[in-house]
């Protein structure tokens, strides 16, 4: 409340706001005039003494005898000390500022590029480099500048009005009352008389001489405003709170206080520091600070996070400018101050008490989780397009040209909502994601090009979840539908999968990063022959259900060849953002086993993703999973993505989906018998899953869900084989198989929802998740169109089938697909 | 803020092998905007290493000086003053000040800059100043052996100028500096 008093105080002048929100002035809101008038001439007194004693002049004669030693005190002297040195060095510093003065503002009224203003900038810089020569000039630091600058002038030009509007109160009668009239020369001293002004102003005079008579007339906030600026209040002319005279040494504190932090724990100038003093990890802070960026991001829309993160893209590519900048570059100045209203009223002491472990020291304050928040609010401003976009040069260049015409409410509202779990988010983590996490970042750091991205978080929530889950399914038993089943694969699934997902259960921990390292190896094999004897199984039964969404998939498959043929084999990226498309993606990274695609989990993630969303199926998916989990450790570096990607998928919100992957993750054993088993599992989970609903509907269901499998593993076949062209083709050949598979997917979708119902009656969670799942489908198909959009512009030459990208059927074929898709989601929100 | 290096008869390598190591750890490129060198370098090597130093580099013919290009005498303006550039040896006698006051009233100069007799002197006189670098190196001249390694370097501010003298004497470099003001009157 004391801050609401606090706005409502000064609301009008930002400047003075700020001084107190930065620490200049006192922050009490009961301070009274005097107080501020106070401090405002302190921290004058301190710029002063500060100048005189930095900005040295070798030419000014010392005063104190010229006994000075030449040797020392000469224009070539290799002495630090001397004053020709630092002269030397403040030359230095200078010709650096300039080059970015010159740059500043170019375009905004040339407010500041007026030699005044370019003048003061450069002493105020030119100062606060040499009082912190272990940071030097960097560039950027101009540009946290000018905004303070201009709303100390702001303020002025506010003053300057308030003074024409109420002449009368602005008087120089000493004590406010005027002489007596017993001099003659007394009689006739001019009372602020405005005859000078303009003259329409005249006619208004009488007017207003009338109205503002005593000061208490006038509303509090103008008042205000001229108490402030009395000459003859508290420390006198030096402590006019808006005074022009003092702009610089206003300006000078105000930076000095944005920078340092004033005590709290953002502090602007470590952001321009390379060593990694003041950061919690052995990381440069801007770089930490990015990465707190990424985690909050991937907690609060895993979708986005792992994009990035299959495009490669490092937080601090576009994080960088924008922390160190405050955002100064994107957005114009009067949005940015706007913005820098909130994040200066949010307060920057420390929340945490000093043996709290934290993850990220930017989250220990408000104020940097307020600047976090915005960030990342600012990334699901543009979330679509990001997520539609193939390679990391053009994702970046939409970061890195953050629209102009935006709603700046908006986003401050989003970032007040995501403040908060920012701070939790910072302490939340158990150790050992702090561990993980700064193992990664230490990855992350020395292998900048490549490899390991920030990892995503666990939901702690979700892995016991999970478990209870599994238990749960695995209470039930053998159900009467299995008998009808009468499908051996699907038992032998079935069978695997439990035997997998009791393997999980001891690996569900991630913190035992060296057990899932040394299971890599034995997983990738796992995982190939968990295809192959999918594919055989499948290869047994051939279903042909209906035909919805016969044409998607192969005009989606092939919408995805061009960009996985152009790109390298390892651009999974490619499938994996067009991933949300059609869980035939799924079967598409198969494809990619061989290549050291390190976003490979991202890709699983993204399959279990569309997969969740598009079949929306309990039972489908695990195979789907098994499948195409099988894919993921082909990066053999990444450990922690295994774990995470199988616990971020179970994000998505599907029980069993999830169980599965920590199945596949954690499976160690060659087993055609186990794979078996899982499958036969698996279809079992399915039809324990629909349950007590609908028998007959799941009967129906596996049969395509087999042929499904069939025809992913057909996929996954020549993917291991490590030939993509071959699996494209075999994609293209494959169309049968899709299309039962895209009947299956529908069915899917009918039986999750009907699957649904079983586990509403279970669980509150698993309805959350479901919500959750049919906003992520929507989002997803959003995604869709908008990729459909940019494709259209694409037009690809049409010489094999595979690039025949979007043929006018293909579109309305995906179109439709898409309606269907929104069916879906509305029956899981109905949920 | 111009800082100009005078400097001249290195001899080198006749007489001499190199700057004084002291000298040359002092001289750091960035620092000195021009180097007016009186002559007798004498070799091209000499030369580029000065112009590394600034590349602004004015010369004058000494005797000895291999580059017969070099003119006899030079005048330049740096700021507010004018400055002259000669080798010496054609002002007889040699070092004579009133000899040199008309070689700086016919090149019209506030500072006469000349060398050859290898000894730092610096006068004030009626309209302007003479500056002798002396010897950059500490090369003995046909007058005595006993030279000291030294040179000038001139901080050109406005109206003011403001002269150190970089002296090696026993070892250690010795600084001096002597100031001068340009009057209005100096010129008309």
């Amino acid at each position: 409340m004391a801050e609401e008093e606090r706005r409502r105080r000064f609301s009008n002048l930002r400047s003075v706001r700020w001084r107190v929100d930065l620490g200049i002035l006192p922050a009490p809101p009961e301070a009274s005039v005097e107080e501020h008038r106070r401090a405002a001439a302190d921290s004058r007194r301190r710029y002063v003494s500060l100048k005189r004693r930095l900005l040295v002049d070798p030419h000014v004669p010392k005063e104190e005898g010229r006994s000075s030693n030449f040797v020392v005190d000469n224009p070539l002297s290799q002495n630090p000390d001397s004053s020709w040195g630092r002269f030397f060095r403040g030359a230095e510093l200078e010709k650096n500022v300039d080059q970015d003065l010159s740059r500043l503002y170019p375009e905004d009224g040339s407010y500041f590029q007026t030699p005044a203003c370019q003048a003061m900038l450069r002493r105020i810089l030119l100062m606060w480099c040499l009082q912190h020569p272990e940071y030097g000039y960097r560039q950027g630091m101009h540009e946290l500048l000018a905004p303070l600058v201009y709303v100390l002038q702001v303020d002025i030009d506010k003053l300057s009005q308030v003074r024409k509007l109420h002449e009368d109160c602005f008087n120089d009668d000493f004590d406010g009352v005027p002489f007596p009239d017993t001099d003659m020369v007394f009689s006739y001293k001019p009372r602020k008389e405005p005859n000078w002004n303009l003259g329409d102003d005249n006619e208004n005079n009488s007017e207003r001489s009338s109205k503002t008579n005593t000061l208490d007339e006038l509303d509090s906030d103008t008042k205000e405003i001229i108490l402030l600026s009395d000459a003859y209040g508290a420390e006198g002319e030096l402590g006019i709170v808006l005074s022009e005279r003092f702009m610089e040494h206003d300006a000078y504190s105000m930076f000095d206080g944005l920078m340092d932090g004033g005590s709290g724990v953002v502090r602007m100038a470590e952001f321009f520091s390379p060593s990694s003093v003041g950061s919690s990890s052995n990381l440069p802070p801007v770089i930490e600070a990015s990465s707190a960026l990424y985690h909050l991001l991937s907690i609060v829309e895993p979708t986005l996070h792992n994009h990035f993160i299959e495009l490669k893209v490092e937080p601090q590519w576009f994080a960088l400018r924008w922390l160190r900048v405050l955002f100064g570059r994107e957005f114009c100045l009067n949005d940015l101050l706007v913005i820098w209203d909130k994040v200066f009223a949010c307060s920057n002491n420390m929340l945490l008490s000093s043996d709290e472990e934290y993850n990220f020291r930017i989250l220990c304050s408000a104020r940097g989780a307020f600047i976090a928040a915005m960030a990342v609010s600012m990334l699901l401003h543009i979330r679509s397009s990001l997520l539609a976009t193939e390679i990391d040069a053009s994702c970046l260049q939409k970061l890195l040209n953050f629209p102009t015409n935006i709603d700046v409410q908006k986003l401050i509202e989003k970032a007040n909502a995501l403040q908060s779990i920012a701070i939790d988010v910072n302490t939340s983590s158990s150790s050992f994601l702090l561990k993980r996490d700064s193992c990664e970042y230490d990855r992350v750091h020395s292998n900048h090009a490549t490899s390991t991205p920030p990892r995503t978080p666990l939901h702690p929530v979700s892995e016991s979840y999970w478990e209870e889950k599994w238990r749960d399914v695995h209470k039930d038993g053998t159900t009467p539908k299995e008998s009808e089943k009468g499908n051996s694969f699907s038992k032998q699934l079935k069978k695997s999968l439990t035997q997998r997902l009791g393997l999980s259960r001891t690996e569900s921990d991630p913190s035992p990063l060296k057990v899932l390292s040394v299971k890599n190896n034995a997983r990738n094999s796992v995982r190939r022959c968990l295809l192959n004897t999918l594919s055989d199984d499948l290869g047994r039964s051939n279903e042909v259900a209906g035909k919805i969404q016969q044409d998607e998939f192969p005009i989606v498959s092939v919408h995805r060849e061009p960009p996985m043929s152009s790109a390298e084999p390892s651009k999974s990226k490619a499938v994996g953002e067009n991933v949300t498309v059609s869980p035939l993606c799924v079967a598409k990274l198969n494809p990619l086993k061989n290549s050291v695609v390190e976003p490979a989990h991202e890709n699983a993630t993204q399959r279990t993703k569309c997969i969740a969303e598009a079949c929306s199926s309990g039972e489908n998916s695990p195979v789907f999973y098994a499948a195409s989990s099988g894919n993921e450790p082909e990066n053999a570096q990444d450990i922690d993505s295994e774990s995470s990607s199988v616990t971020s998928n179970s994000c998505a919100g599907d029980p069993v989906i999830d169980g599965i992957l920590k199945d596949d993750s954690s499976d160690s054993n060659d087993d055609s018998k186990t794979i078996q088993d899982s499958e036969a599992a698996s279809s079992d989970t399915s039809p324990d899953q629909d349950g007590i609903a609908e028998r007959a509907v799941v009967s129906n269901e596996r049969k395509p869900f087999i042929s499904k499998l069939q025809w992913l593993l057909k996929l996954g076949r020549p993917s291991v084989e490590g030939n993509m062209e071959k699996s494209s083709g075999e994609t293209s050949d494959d169309k049968q198989g899709v299309d039962t598979s895209c009947s299956s997917l529908s069915d899917g979708n009918s039986n999750n929802s009907r699957g649904t119902v079983k586990m509403a009656s279970g669980d509150k969670k698993v309805m959350g998740t479901l919500k959750n799942l049919g906003q992520n489908m929507l989002e997803n198909i959003q995604v869709i169109e908008s990729a459909f959009q940019q494709d259209r512009g694409q037009p690809g030459p049409v010489e094999n089938f595979s690039n025949n990208i979007l043929g006018g059927k293909g579109q309305i074929t995906a179109m439709a697909a898409l309606t269907e898709l929104r069916k879906i989601s509305n029956l899981l929100s109905e949920m | 803020m111009v800082l100009v290096l005078a400097l001249g008869d290195l001899h080198v390598p006749h007489r001499a092998a190199d700057l004084p190591a002291k000298f040359k750890s002092m001289l750091v490129p960035g620092k000195i905007q021009h180097i007016i060198c009186t002559g007798n370098l004498c070799i091209k090597e000499v030369h580029d290493y000065l112009k590394s130093l600034c590349p602004d580099l004015h010369i004058t013919r000494g005797e000895y000086d291999e580059d017969a290009r070099y003119p006899e005498t030079k005048t330049l303006t740096i700021g507010l003053f004018k400055l002259g550039l000669c080798h010496g040896h054609q002002v007889v006698p040699w070092g004579d000040l009133d000899s040199l006051a008309m070689l700086q009233r016919q090149l019209d100069v506030d500072i006469l800059v000349t060398g050859h007799t290898h000894q730092f002197k610096a006068y004030k006189h009626e309209g302007g100043v003479v500056i002798n670098p002396g010897s950059a190196t500490g090369a003995y001249s046909s007058i005595t052996y006993d030279v000291n390694p030294s040179f000038v370097l001139m901080d050109i501010d406005g109206l003011r100028v403001v002269v150190y003298v970089y002296e090696l004497i026993d070892g250690e470099v010795k600084v001096d500096k002597i100031d001068f003001k340009k009057t209005a009157t100096m010129h008309a």
